[in-house]
C-alpha cells in the first residue's frame, strides 16, 4: 500500500502539472469551468487529479494506521517520527487548498472558514494565514501556491528521504493509475455554483471540523479538536503513555468519523 | 489501454463549449453555450443567467447534469424564493405575493363558507396553499375546489387542460407575455408592463370587471343575437359569448388594469388581508383631484401636475394623458357628498340574476387543487343576464353601486 500511496501521489502530481497550464489563479472558477467544459481532455484530467488525490489521502490514512499496527514508530527516532507525522497534516492541507483553489462555492467558503480558524492560532496565526490562505485579501493565490509547491516538495523530499530514491514498481503505478481512471470515466465531478444556499458542505475530510463548529467554539472545534488527533498520533511513540494514547486515538477517530458522517448526511 | 480508449471515446462524444460564457456581472453561465433564447430586456441574455431563474447547474455543458434540479417555471410560488425572489433580484417579493389575495383567495373562500353557513367569522383564515396540501373539504370548499380553484397564483402553469392551461404560474401569471417571433421556439418575455389580457384571464367572472372595462358584455349565450343566420357575438376562450358595448373611458385612453391598481394592491403589501376591499388602495380622487397618493399613502409616480393640469403617464404606451378634474358643480355639490364617483360614472354594469348551483353526487369532477377526480359534479345556472344602470346601495355611509353576480 505504501507504493500505492506513492503511485497515487505521482499521478496526482503529473495531472496537477498538466492542469496548471489552463488554470489561472486570478480567475479560479472561470478557468476551472474552462478546464471542465472547453479544454480538450480537461474534465478527464481534472477528474483523474481529483481521484488520484483522493486515493493519496485515503492511502496515507491507511499507511498511518498500518504503521501503528506494525509498530513502525519503534524503528524511528523522535526527529524522523515527528517529520513523518507532519506529512499527515501537510497532505490534508494540500488536499484542502486544492478544494479552495477551484474557486467555487465549496472552495470559497472553505477558504473563508479556514482563514478565520487559522487566524485564531496563538502567535503563529497571521504567519500561517499568509502562507496558506489570505483568501479575503488575495483570492486563491496563496492556497494555489501552497497546493502546487507543497505537493512537489512533499513528493520529492519523501521520495529522497523516506523511499531513498527507489524506483516505483511499474505494476503499482499502472494499477493506481487505472483505479482513478475508472472513477474519472464513470463518476462526474461537479462544481458548486454560486446561489442563495443555506447549506454549503466543505471537502469531505473537513466535514468533521465543519460539523463540530456548529456546536463548539471555533478554537475548540476548529483548532484543538483536529490538532488533538495529530498530537495523539505523535504521542504513540511514548511507551509510558501508549495504552492511553491508543484509547484516546480510537475515541478521537470515532468522534471525528461520527461528525463527518453526520455532516455528510445533513 | 482499454481505460485510455474509453477516455478517448468519452472525449470524442463530449460536445465541448467554444468558450467559458460569463454574464455582465462576471459570473459563469455555461447554459448560454447551448441556449440562445432571450427573455426580454429586463432579464436580458448575458445580464441575467439562465440558472439564475431556472436553477440547474450553470457550470457544466453536460446536458443531464446541467438540467438537474431545473425548474421550467421560475415564477412558481413553490420555488420563487430561490428564483425571482432570490436576495440579489427581487428580495421579499415572494413572501409578499404569497400573502396577497391573488395567492390566498382568502376572500373568495371565506365569503363562500360564510354565506353557506359553514363559518361564523367573515375574516377567518383561509388559503389555497393550505387546501392544496390537505384534503380539507366541505360543501363550500368542494365547490371552490372544482369551480373556483383555477384563478390563484399557486396553480402550476400548464397543469390544467384547455384554456385553463394559461392560468396560474405565480409571478409569471401576470409578468409573462409571449415571445415576439411566434414561428420559432422563443423564450416568453418578462415584463412589468402587464397587458390587460393577463389580468382578464382570471378577472372575467363575478362582476365581469375585466370584460366590462374593455367593452364586452357576456350575453345570454347561444351566440345571441343571431344576425343573418350567424352568431353576432364573439366567443371567449372558455366558450362564453360576448357582445360589444361601449368600453370604459380609461380603456379608450389606452390605460390597462395596472395603470390604476398599484403594486401593493396586486402583489400584496406584506399584510394578509381577508377581503379585496381591505387591500384596495386606489381611489378616483388620487388622480382626478391630483393628490397623487392612494388612500394608504402610496405615491403614484406616474401622476404629474404641469401648469395646473394633471397628467397620467400611461404605463404601457408611455403617453401622457390629461386627467380630467372633477366637475366643480356636480361633484362638489353638497347633495352629492355621499356619492362615490362610480355611483354616477358607471353607466352600466352586467347583472346576473337567479344565480344557483347544483351538485350531482353521482358524477365526478376534477378538483383543481388536488388535480384528482372526486365525487360530486357542480353546475352553475342563472335566470338571466342584463347590462344596465346599476343598483345603488349604501356602504359605510357612502352610496356605492351593487353588482349582483
Amino acid at each position: 500500500m505504501a507504493w500505492g500511496l506513492s503511485a497515487s501521489f505521482l499521478v496526482a502530481i503529473v495531472t496537477g502539472i498538466l492542469l496548471a497550464y489552463p488554470f489561472n489563479e486570478s480567475y479560479p472558477l472561470l478557468s476551472t469551468v474552462g478546464i471542465e467544459n472547453v479544454v480538450p481532455f480537461g474534465r478527464f484530467f481534472r477528474r483523474l487529479h481529483y481521484w488520484s488525490g483522493f486515493f493519496t489521502l485515503i492511502l496515507l490514512f491507511y499507511h498511518a494506521a498500518e504503521t501503528l499496527v506494525a509498530e513502525g514508530y519503534r524503528r524511528r527516532d523522535w526527529a524522523r517520527w515527528l517529520a513523518l507525522c507532519a506529512t499527515l497534516p501537510l497532505l490534508i492541507l494540500i488536499a484542502f487548498t486544492g478544494y479552495v483553489a477551484r474557486g467555487d462555492e465549496t472552495g470559497r467558503f472553505a477558504g473563508y472558514i479556514a482563514e478565520s480558524l487559522v487566524l485564531k492560532v496563538p502567535l503563529l496565526g497571521s504567519l500561517l494565514n499568509a502562507c496558506l490562505f489570505l483568501v479575503r485579501e488575495s483570492g486563491v493565490h496563496r492556497p494555489y501556491l501552497f497546493h502546487f509547491y507543497a505537493s512537489l516538495a512533499l513528493f520529492f523530499v519523501s521520495g529522497i528521504w523516506h523511499f531513498r530514491l527507489r524506483r516505483l514498481p511499474l505494476e503499482d503505478l499502472l494499477g493506481w493509475l487505472l483505479a482513478p481512471m475508472i472513477l474519472a470515466l464513470v463518476y462526474p465531478l461537479g462544481l458548486h455554483a454560486p446561489g442563495p444556499y443555506l447549506l454549503i458542505k466543505g471537502p469531505w475530510f473537513f466535514l468533521g471540523v465543519q460539523e463540530a463548529l456548529r456546536y463548539f467554539p471555533p478554537v475548540w472545534a476548529g483548532i484543538l479538536f483536529p490538532a488533538l488527533g495529530i498530537l495523539l498520533y505523535v504521542l504513540v511513540k511514548m511507551d509510558s503513555l501508549r495504552k492511553w494514547v491508543f484509547g484516546g486515538l480510537l475515541v478521537w477517530t470515532g468522534v471525528y468519523m461520527f461528525f463527518m458522517v453526520y455532516g455528510l448526511l445533513r | 489501454m482499454l481505460a485510455m480508449f474509453a477516455a478517448l471515446i468519452q472525449e470524442l462524444r463530449f460536445k465541448r463549449a467554444d468558450k467559458v460564457y460569463t454574464l455582465a456581472s462576471g459570473r459563469v453561465d455555461m447554459c448560454l453555450a447551448c441556449h440562445k433564447e432571450a427573455p426580454g430586456k429586463a432579464h436580458a441574455r448575458g445580464v441575467v443567467g439562465c440558472a439564475d431563474c431556472h436553477l440547474g447547474d450553470p457550470l457544466t455543458v453536460e446536458k443531464k447534469r446541467a438540467h438537474r434540479g431545473m425548474v421550467k417555471n421560475p415564477g412558481d410560488l413553490r420555488v420563487a424564493d430561490q428564483t425571482c425572489g432570490r436576495p440579489e433580484c427581487h428580495p421579499g417579493y415572494a413572501e409578499r405575493v404569497k400573502k396577497s389575495l391573488m395567492a390566498t383567495n382568502r376572500g373568495i373562500i371565506t365569503t363562500l363558507r360564510y354565506y353557506w353557513g359553514e363559518i361564523e367569522d367573515f375574516h377567518a383564515e383561509a388559503s389555497v396553499e393550505t387546501l392544496m396540501k390537505t384534503d380539507e373539504t366541505s360543501p363550500a370548499l368542494d365547490y371552490f375546489r372544482k369551480l373556483c380553484g383555477t384563478c390563484h397564483l399557486w396553480l402550476p402553469k400548464e397543469k390544467l387542460p384547455g384554456f385553463l392551461k394559461k392560468k396560474g404560474g405565480g409571478c409569471v401569471a401576470c409578468h409573462l407575455i409571449p415571445g415576439k417571433n411566434k414561428d420559432k421556439k422563443v423564450h416568453s418575455i418578462l415584463t412589468r408592463k402587464i397587458p390587460l389580457e393577463n389580468c382578464v384571464r382570471c378577472h372575467n367572472r363575478s362582476g365581469r370587471i375585466g370584460l366590462s372595462y374593455q367593452g364586452l358584455y357576456e350575453d345570454e349565450q347561444y351566440g345571441a343575437p343571431i344576425e343573418e343566420g350567424e352568431f353576432a357575438a364573439e366567443e371567449l376562450e372558455d366558450g362564453r359569448f360576448v357582445a360589444r358595448i361601449p368600453p370604459d373611458v380609461h380603456f379608450k385612453a389606452g390605460m390597462v388594469c395596472v395603470d390604476c391598481h398599484t403594486q401593493n394592491e396586486t402583489m400584496g403589501d406584506g399584510k394578509a388581508y381577508a377581503h379585496f376591499e381591505e387591500s384596495l388602495e386606489i381611489t378616483c380622487e388620487a388622480c382626478h383631484e391630483g393628490t397623487g397618493r392612494t388612500r394608504k399613502g402610496t405615491l403614484l409616480t406616474n401622476l404629474k401636475v404641469k401648469d395646473g393640469k394633471i397628467y397620467w403617464q400611461a404605463k404601457l404606451s408611455g403617453k401622457e394623458l390629461e386627467v380630467k378634474r372633477p366637475d366643480p358643480v356636480a361633484c362638489r355639490h353638497p347633495v352629492h357628498r355621499r356619492l362615490t364617483c362610480e355611483s354616477c360614472h358607471d353607466q352600466r354594469v352586467p347583472q346576473c340574476f337567479g344565480c344557483h348551483v347544483r351538485r350531482d353526487p353521482r358524477e365526478k369532477q376534477l378538483d383543481k387543487l388536488s388535480f384528482k377526480e372526486t365525487p360530486g359534479l357542480w353546475e352553475e345556472f342563472r335566470s338571466y343576464m342584463r347590462v344596465e344602470v346599476p343598483t345603488l346601495g349604501v356602504r359605510e355611509d357612502k352610496v356605492v353601486i351593487l353588482v349582483p353576480g
